[in-house]
């Protein structure tokens, strides 16, 4: 037990677990973020706050998971390294901790041009595994510069793998990287393309990761078939098999169409072994995650047991 | 590394001029060959001869999410992505052992000073041209002076 937050209770007790995503607003009122974590208390045991996610500048995720835990939810705090240096990195992580968050999800981040301000300096003084590893050693009572941290500060880490993009063999090279710098969960991206999918997670299985980490797949439901070719010609690293597209074209509804795919695609990744848990990535459609929890049969979501109880039953997993 | 190169280190770094010879030279071959970034920490010989300061966000521990599935980077769409080059070449050269090492924060006091010196003088990794992974453990040491 390292942090002692919800989602790793659970995930140690054994549980298989499930996480929302939430993008903060592009605005200075908190009730939006309120609004959201109605959709999401009950329903899921972590929800994600993207930081500045495309680039594109909105509330901070430090903040908005601040928030996230006044309206009830347990938050899962992104920190990218695009925006800040170690200085500024180590110091949010530090005032994160302070204000109740237990679980951050280290990212390199997208580039800055893909936003909306690409004449913007892109930092990346540490890198995703640079960072995990920063975040591991704080932990372990000791800042980057060899400080001492009284008291230090305990995150559970995520880190974040592709499982669609290539060369497979370094992709888990990379993972096995993540894992030895300190992550103790990791989330990917959406599965569109299941025998890929099954590709990857069959390689995770043959080192062992799946061993040594939780592993928390991602799902997103789809509202039109654009939104699918969108991904598949525009977003860098996905993956879109031609069935899924087909099946949303020749779909009378798409919406439910959509629904119904991703909730198909979560209970087969219940099936699948060495997945602990998935996250529910609904871009700008928060709204569907209670009918997609539901329907793909999650309900109801298990308690915690206390602290001391979950370490006594520790699991192997790191 | 040794003594020696201690020494030659030490000696280069406080002559401003030959310092100045020495890293012109280095950025000449480097730069030419290999597309140098001048980051003064060289990992080169880990990562299969290809310089991963190349790659928009730097990465120096493995791609990003973002590599197409054509190989080009994410950015820079007529771009090959560095990392998929290096797997390549590594996977060429069979040195992929190589690409599990875990590689620390780049010192930024480092950058634009003579990486050859810095190895000599025994403040980054030296090239390591064997195809296992080794570890190796570095003393902290102060950066060049700038000339």
């Amino acid at each position: 037990m390292v942090s002692g937050s919800r989602l790793e209770r659970l995930l140690r007790q054994g549980e298989f677990v499930l996480c929302g995503e939430m993008s903060p607003p592009q605005g200075a009122d908190k009730a939006a973020i309120l609004k959201k974590c109605d959709y999401f208390r009950g329903y899921v045991d972590a929800v994600n706050l993207t930081d500045n996610q495309t680039a594109i500048v909105r509330m901070s995720s430090i903040m908005s998971s601040v928030f996230v835990l006044e309206g009830g939810c347990e938050p899962i705090m992104q920190m990218a390294c695009r925006d800040r240096n170690r200085l500024a990195q180590q110091s949010d992580l530090l005032g994160a901790y302070a204000a109740g968050i237990r679980n951050v999800l280290c990212l390199t981040g997208d580039y800055q041009t893909f936003g909306n301000q690409g004449d913007a300096k892109g930092v990346f003084d540490l890198d995703s595994v640079q960072l995990i590893h920063t975040v591991a050693d704080m932990n372990a009572g000791t800042l980057l510069s060899g400080d001492e941290l009284k008291p230090p500060p305990a995150f559970f880490i995520g880190g974040a793998a592709n499982p669609f993009a290539e060369p497979l063999e370094m992709r888990i090279i990379r993972l096995a990287k993540k894992i030895q710098a300190g992550a103790h969960f990791i989330q990917t991206q959406p599965v569109f393309d299941w025998p890929k999918f099954e590709k990857w997670m069959s390689a995770v299985r043959d080192a062992g990761l799946d061993q040594k980490v939780f592993i928390i797949v991602g799902v997103m439901p789809v509202r039109s078939v654009k939104a699918l070719l969108y991904m598949r010609d525009e977003v860098p690293g996905m993956s879109i098999s031609d069935e899924c597209i087909k099946r949303m074209e020749s779909a009378q509804d798409p919406k439910e169409e959509g629904v119904r795919m991703c909730v198909e695609t979560m209970q087969r990744l219940r099936e699948t072994p060495g997945v602990r848990g998935i996250h529910i990535m609904p871009v700008m459609w928060e709204s569907i995650t209670p009918r997609l929890v539901e329907e793909a049969g999650f309900l109801p979501r298990p308690e915690p047991l206390p602290t001391e109880q979950v370490t006594a039953e520790a699991t192997e997993t790191n | 590394m040794s003594k020696f190169t201690e020494a030659i280190a030490e000696f280069t770094e406080k002559h401003p001029i030959l310092y100045r010879c020495v890293l012109f030279g280095e950025n000449l071959f480097k730069k030419a060959v290999f597309g140098c970034q001048d980051c003064g920490q060289c990992v080169l010989s880990y990562n299969a001869f290809v310089c991963c300061m190349r790659c928009p966000k730097q990465m120096r521990n493995g791609p990003c999410g973002g590599t197409r599935p054509n190989g080009r980077c994410e950015v820079y769409p007529n771009r090959p992505c560095i990392w998929w080059l290096i797997y390549k070449r590594a996977k060429w050269m069979g040195r992929i052992e190589k690409l599990k090492k875990y590689h620390v924060p780049v010192d930024r006091r480092l950058e634009h000073t003579s990486a050859w010196m810095n190895m000599f003088a025994g403040r980054i990794l030296p090239l390591d041209l064997s195809k296992e992974l080794r570890e190796i453990e570095l003393p902290k040491k102060d950066p060049p002076p700038k000339w």
